[in-house]
């Protein structure tokens, strides 16, 4: 039995994605522990050097992978199990970690529970971001941030008809980064300007679940806090994108501090019977920021001294209450009815009261508010019958009606009074799915789905409003051979008016192989295609001359995945891994196709496509010592390769990535 | 003193409910044996199952055998042991169920959770993806959840494109261990969105009570704001970016900005909120220059502002 474990373990492991290269998924032997008294204690770790060699944009390095050099704690696994499910504080404790040390990424998970009494759940992560900006603000917007996330749950009597909750989460950014601001007016130019990025999110929980009469009630109070404090304070930024020559930002503050709460609440009812089960849910969310805005900014303007001062504060209110009833009915056992109905009101409402001041010289304050209210309710019914064992068919429709509701109001001075105005925006959707699926022989199933929609009034030019789309599905499925296809294709056309031309058109075709004919071998790969066109209508100025366009993008990408496990002499496993993402563009062989000499077009036309590639192979030796430890090594290469660059940034980089690791378990 | 005391009532009322649950005696069902029997054939399958979390109810002794242990999922064993063994004795063989069967076998237990109210239409349920086909109750390769394998090597074993999309260059860290497809997916079939349409996304969960997931984590896009974005938030982050992964940066639906930007805000077809089209550029931009081909260098607060109802500040 531990044999064969050991070879699903193994086969699972080798079956991995890609990405990345460590931590290493073979295990030096059977975990099967070793027992301390009456528990069973089981425990592993991998423990190495991780390199980084990093040539090109390390800017875009850090942005896509972002590992570097150092000792890390890679992975470790412990476990304790109390062997009669009667231990006195516990009957279990898990604890997982991946890629503490410094690793760019970490978690860490805990469980800790005894039977009958409590379970304690505990998540902690932490993500370091970096971003260069150079795609969306010519680097302007470059962010180095960390993000740690935090989860703690306990439920008091777990197994019992009446349980208790508490929980408590955080959620922190923290780090430096840059932000831009457009100086002394709205012609003036664009300057970096220094954020110290400083956010924070607590949330509290407490709740309890009863089961009485058949029915569990579930209840959740909850509260978060958000408060942002990042300060903006830069002086002597370069002005990297001159449209004011002879203007300079000296000195420049901006204090920002937007504080606020969410109490909320969440009422739950289920039960479930032989025919029937219904679910209804309820939840209120309350939201509340408040905000001061206090802007300073010094300088020259046409040689002469230049400031602008800025003053806002105000509130902001969102209560939002969401709720659904669902109703399944299971007549017979082939059929399942399900009708959910489902109700969303969202009411955000807030005022801001803005003042400004030019050289010292007042333009006067203004009152601002704003109301935006969305109101929707949706039914949706789907009927899913197995006509035979080997053929069912399912079917769906549903409806929505959205209202929006917007008022915006404005006074200068501010006790001018309001005179605002209101606007309401409804629209109803209708959608319809069918599909079928085929079983003719177990290890087979055929899924074929098609989905069609109507908007009658879409928000936005890109919000679906007259769309289908086709999806269908093969898949062969045996203990040694895993083969899989799909096919699913989205088209939207959204174009009221030729103006507001719209479309978008997706097709995606992907395919899978797994194979693992012997224990020492195995064989996977994939391959995705992907293709999107659309087709919008930009209308924008170009040298005080009005455009109206059609503009095109195309995106063409195909991904493969190839992965391959060889395990040698009973001892070592070889895994070799290559993937790539290549977006292949229309096929031209420069940003601006030959012949355009027209600036608007040629502008259009750099930015209809996109080709580049991202590849990264790879490969991973591991040798089982003996039935603790194993030693490890890998080695994985990046190459990301722009083939035009954007608005003339190439960010092309190539990096030699590896580790060598020690595996230890008990 | 009447409040404290009507307080401990409260609370002592529950505590002895536990108690005389507990205390009940099980009945059982006929056709059952209980879970002994089983041990003597299936050493290898009983020996690590206190490891289980289906052990708990084994070891409380509180439930009759059609409730627990081996008998509670696979049926009474009477007949089997009667036959000396075979998959076609077993009144509830895995195997040789139907994907709904299966569904429903579980659910005898693992119904009565508001995470999983939404099952019985969830794309998985009605493309007979049933519990056995991510849940390995015995060879789980997971520490918790009993998941036949690590949890995004499950979902890409069907979503092969889902899986090349956290192979970009520009992703959510899924690949390395940071995430996980249930920070935002419910696989047990999800409440209607509150974002859109109420219709898709089906299978993504809410968070923060009723909000899209994608604000637990990103809690400074949230808002409220005096000055919201409208897309943002009606129809949700997916306008503009694609959630999994993408070629471009920050998940962007475009590589450059402005025609991202631009293919909504060209002030026809009567969209937006105004009903008379999304704003479009004013004649002082000029797009021809590079000042205005980034628009967020200005419009630095595209997810909502407090401040400037064009998101300058």
């Amino acid at each position: 039995m531990r044999k064969l474990l050991f070879l699903i373990l193994t086969m699972a492991g080798m079956l991995t994605a890609q990405q990345p290269v460590v931590p290493t998924p073979d295990q030096p032997g059977t975990p099967g522990g070793e027992d301390v008294g009456n528990y069973n204690v089981t425990n592993s770790f991998e423990t190495g050097y991780r390199f980084a060699e990093i040539g090109g944009d390390l800017g875009k390095y850090r942005s896509d992978v972002n590992y570097r050099n150092g000792i890390r704690l890679f992975d470790s696994s412990f476990s304790i199990n109390s062997k009669d499910g009667h231990g006195h504080w516990f009957d279990e404790i898990l604890l997982n970690t991946i890629g503490l040390g410094n690793d760019p990424y970490q978690s860490a998970t805990l469980r800790v529970e005894k039977n009958q009494l409590y379970r304690y759940d505990m998540l902690w992560r932490l993500d370091e971001f970096y971003n260069p900006g150079v795609a969306i603000s010519g680097g302007l917007h470059l962010m180095d941030t960390r993000r740690r996330l935090q989860d703690h749950d306990l439920t008091l009597f777990p197994q019992s008809k009446i349980k208790f909750r508490a929980g408590y989460s955080r959620n922190n950014q923290t780090g430096p980064a840059l932000s831009s601001v457009q100086e002394f007016d709205a012609a003036g130019n664009q300057y970096p300007v220094f954020m110290n990025v400083r956010r924070e999110w607590n949330e509290y929980r407490v709740g309890a679940d009863v089961e009485l009469a058949g029915f569990k009630f579930t209840v959740l109070r909850r509260w978060d806090f958000f408060k942002d404090d990042s300060v903006d304070n830069g002086v002597g930024p370069a002005n990297l994108i001159p449209a004011a020559p002879g203007a300079t930002l000296q000195q420049f503050t901006r204090f920002e501090p937007y504080h606020g709460s969410n109490p909320g609440w969440l009422g739950d009812l289920v039960s479930t019977h032989k025919h029937w089960a219904l679910n209804a849910r309820m939840t209120y969310t309350g939201g509340r920021r408040d905000f001061a805005l206090d802007e300073s900014a010094f300088g020259l303007n046409l040689g002469a001294a230049a400031s602008r001062q800025i003053l806002v504060s105000g509130n902001a209110d969102r209560p939002v209450t969401a709720g659904d009833f669902s109703i399944s009915l299971f007549p017979t056992e082939r059929l399942t009815f399900v009708n959910n109905t489902s109700v969303h009101n969202s009411r955000t409402v807030g005022d801001s009261t803005y003042t400004e001041f030019d050289n010292l010289t007042g333009l006067g304050t203004s009152l601002n508010f704003r109301y935006l209210g969305v109101r929707t309710v949706a039914n949706a019914s789907d009927v899913n019958y197995r006509l035979t064992d080997w053929f069912g068919i399912y079917a769906g429709y549903h409806y929505s009606d959205r209202l929006i509701t917007t008022i915006e109001d404005f006074a200068s001075p501010p006790d001018s009074g309001l005179a605002g105005a209101t606007y309401l925006r409804n629209n109803h959707m209708n959608t319809g799915t069918l599909g079928v699926r085929f079983r003719p022989v177990k290890p087979l199933t055929i899924n074929l789905e098609g989905e069609i929609g109507r908007d009658n009034l879409p928000l936005t030019p890109i919000s679906e409003s007259n769309y289908h789309s086709v999806n269908g599905r093969i898949a062969y499925r045996t203990r040694t051979l895993q083969l899989s296809a799909q096919y699913r294709q989205v088209y939207n056309v959204n174009a009221p008016l030729n103006l507001s031309e719209y479309s978008s058109h997706s097709r995606n075709y992907t395919a899978n192989a797994s194979w693992s004919p012997r224990g020492w071998f195995s064989l996977d790969a994939s391959y995705m295609k992907l293709h999107v066109d659309t087709t919008s209508a930009l209308v924008f100025f170009a040298a005080f001359q009005l455009q109206q366009t059609p503009a095109i993008y195309l995106s063409n990408i195909h991904a493969a995945n190839l992965g391959a496990h060889f395990g040698l002499a009973k001892r070592v496993d070889l895994y070799v891994g290559y993937s790539i993402t290549k977006d292949t563009g229309d096929g031209r062989i420069a940003a601006i196709q030959p012949g355009i000499i027209d600036p608007v077009q040629g502008l259009l036309n750099s930015v209809e496509t996109f080709p580049l590639s991202f590849q990264s192979p790879l490969a991973r030796l591991s040798v089982r010592l003996n039935t603790k430890f194993r030693w490890n090594a890998g080695y994985q290469f990046y190459n990301y390769h722009e083939d035009f660059g954007l608005l003339g940034n190439l960010q092309n980089y190539r990096a030699n990535t590896g580790y060598t690791s020690v595996s230890w378990s008990f | 003193m009447a409040r404290a005391l009507s307080t401990a009532i409260l609370w002592l009322i529950p505590l002895l409910w536990v108690t005389a649950a507990a205390a009940q005696t099980p009945r059982t069902a006929p056709g059952y044996i209980g879970n002994t029997v089983c041990r003597d054939c299936h050493a290898d399958v009983w020996e690590p199952f206190y490891k289980n979390p289906h052990y708990k109810s084994v070891a409380s002794g509180n439930d009759a055998p059609q409730r627990t242990g081996c008998e509670g999922c696979h049926g009474g064993a009477q007949a089997h042991v009667a036959a000396g063994g075979g998959a076609d004795t077993i009144p509830r063989a895995f195997s040789l169920m139907t994907p709904k069967q299966v569904v429903e076998t579980c659910l005898g237990c693992h119904a009565n959770d508001f995470s999983r109210a939404n099952i019985r239409r969830s794309e998985h349920t009605l493309n007979d993806v049933a519990c056995t086909s991510c849940h390995s109750i015995h060879h789980a390769a997971t520490p918790k959840y009993l998941l036949a394998k690590k949890q995004s090597e499950l979902c890409y074993g069907c979503h092969t494109g889902v899986r090349a999309q956290f192979e970009m260059p520009s992703k959510h860290r899924v690949n390395e261990g940071f995430m996980q497809c249930t920070d935002c997916h419910n696989p047990h079939g999800a409440f209607a969105a509150t974002w859109r349409m109420s219709d898709r996304p089906r299978m993504v969960e809410q968070a923060l009570g009723n909000e899209e997931p994608c604000l637990k984590c990103h809690a400074d896009k949230r808002g409220p704001f005096v000055y919201e974005h409208p897309p943002v938030r009606v129809e949700g982050c997916e306008t503009c970016h694609f959630p999994h992964g993408s070629t471009n940066t920050r998940l962007l639906r475009r590589p450059v900005v402005f025609t991202l930007c631009l293919q909504c805000h060209n002030g026809g077809g009567g969209f937006g909120t105004r009903n008379n089209g999304e704003t479009r550029l004013s004649r002082t931009h000029n797009l021809l220059n590079p000042k205005y081909q980034n628009c967020t260098t200005c419009h630095v607060r595209v997810h909502g502002s407090n401040s400037d109802a064009f998101f300058l500040r």
